[in-house]
């Protein structure tokens, strides 16, 4: 997995690429828990070069999210789903709890409205 | 092997209530209208075309499975389903001693609930004994039924066996070993071997850590199994919600059922607030969620119901 970062406006964009499974989600959540804990709360995660996600890559997007939210009052936005991956968030929930975006910029000003 | 789920539902008996029982009804009757049923001949090609969650229901029992094999009965866990095995072991019984090996995965009351009840116990001349790795099971289950809480104590026709968490062992020519799961207060998982074939009933466990390395351990007990029995209690949101309550959901029980190579996955522990439309709608959910992300991986998807039986 690929994960490469961008930030504007105290926003940091999380670009992923290839597949966020059992075996790249920990370096997902290491590599985000790291930025919060030098003090950034707000994220976007562009998934549009993602192709695959499983259980352990909806649960690392849930736990993300929720701590934002809970603890550092902030939040994860979703940018950009493949169609599969979009149903999938949909089919497990996620759909109902995270701001999903069709494009990054429009997810990173979403945080300044 | 055979296998039969007299209580799949998780936490606390959950029966249908009358107001279920009338929606179902009333939808059943609306439906066969429109499909213009006119004749009594019609009806059981109509009620085979009905939507699952209509014509069936789940059940209300707690956890309660038994499987035949080698010409053993083996009973995991003691819910509420457990009152009506009894009675069915009677019936199979014709009189003659009632042998049973009753496979215990923790002693939560859902789990055991169905001990009080379980009429094979009132009679000395049958053999019943239960299996458990927890130590002092039998003082366990007796405080269940102190006189506080049940009118009378618990039987003294069971007899018990403390396992030992890390050792194989076998009842007649039926190899069973043991895994330990994430519950709290602790929980055992059991696959179960005989010929080969293999059956494993994981119920009350939660994964928290989803990464290869940290479900490696439990994917491996599980590697190659005919039947994995996995506890789907949660959604995916509500297993972050109730962590650690100690159970698992649906995709979670698919990606490690993939990752071990099973051939059918069963859901089980069904959440007591889920009524059946709502429990079969997660199946159809899981059931796309394998066709999206494995579409070409064989893994056959069940919900247990009060009744299902299958001979593997």
């Amino acid at each position: 997995m690929k994960i490469e970062e961008n930030i504007l406006n105290d926003v940091s964009s999380i670009k992923l690429e290839g597949r966020f499974d059992a075996n790249t989600s920990d370096a997902v959540e290491k590599f985000i828990r790291e930025k919060i804990e030098k003090g950034c709360s707000q994220f976007v995660l562009n998934m549009g070069n993602v192709s695959f996600i499983s259980s352990a890559g909806l649960r690392v997007v849930i736990i993300i999210a929720r701590e934002l939210r809970n603890e550092h009052q902030g939040d994860l936005h979703i940018a950009v789903l493949q169609p599969s991956v979009k149903r999938v968030f949909e089919i497990s929930g996620l759909n109902n709890i995270l701001k999903i975006f069709n494009d990054e910029q429009t997810a990173t000003e979403a945080f300044s409205k | 092997m055979y296998i039969r789920f007299w209580g799949v539902r998780g936490s606390i008996a959950t029966p249908l209530t009358n107001v279920e029982l009338e929606v179902k009804i009333e939808t059943a009757v609306k439906l066969g209208i429109k499909a213009g049923i006119t004749g009594d001949s019609q009806v059981p090609d109509f009620l085979e075309s009905l939507p699952l969650h209509i014509r069936r229901t789940v059940g209300g029992d707690t956890a309660c499975v038994e499987i035949q094999a080698g010409g053993k009965i083996l009973i995991l866990d003691a819910g509420t389903g457990l009152r009506r095995l009894g009675l069915d072991l009677i019936k199979r019984s014709g009189g003659n001693p009632i042998e049973a090996h009753i496979l215990m995965t923790h002693t939560h009351w859902d789990h055991i609930s169905g001990i009080p009840f379980f009429v094979p116990a009132f009679s000395s001349e049958n053999n019943l004994t239960f299996y458990s790795p927890f130590p002092g099971l039998k003082e366990r289950l007796a405080r269940q039924q102190n006189s506080e809480y049940f009118p009378a104590p618990l039987s003294p026709t069971f007899r018990f066996v403390r396992l030992n968490e890390h050792t194989q062992f076998q009842i007649g020519d039926v190899k069973i070993d043991i895994f330990p799961l994430n519950h709290p207060g602790g929980s055992y998982s059991y696959r179960i071997t005989y010929g080969n074939k293999t059956i494993i009933y994981a119920t009350d466990s939660e994964y928290k850590e989803l990464s290869v390395n940290s479900v490696k351990p439990f994917t491996d007990f599980f590697h190659g199994t005919d039947m994995l029995i996995f506890d789907a209690q949660y959604t995916m949101l509500e297993n972050v919600e109730k962590e650690d309550w100690g159970h698992s959901n649906v995709f979670t029980g698919i990606d490690m059922a993939i990752e071990a190579k099973v051939k059918k996955l069963v859901f089980i522990h069904h959440e007591p607030g889920y009524n059946d439309e709502k429990l079969y709608t997660i199946l159809l959910k899981a059931k796309e969620y394998v066709d999206i992300n494995h579409p070409k991986v064989p893994l056959e998807l069940l919900l247990a119901y009060e009744g299902l039986c299958m001979t593997l």
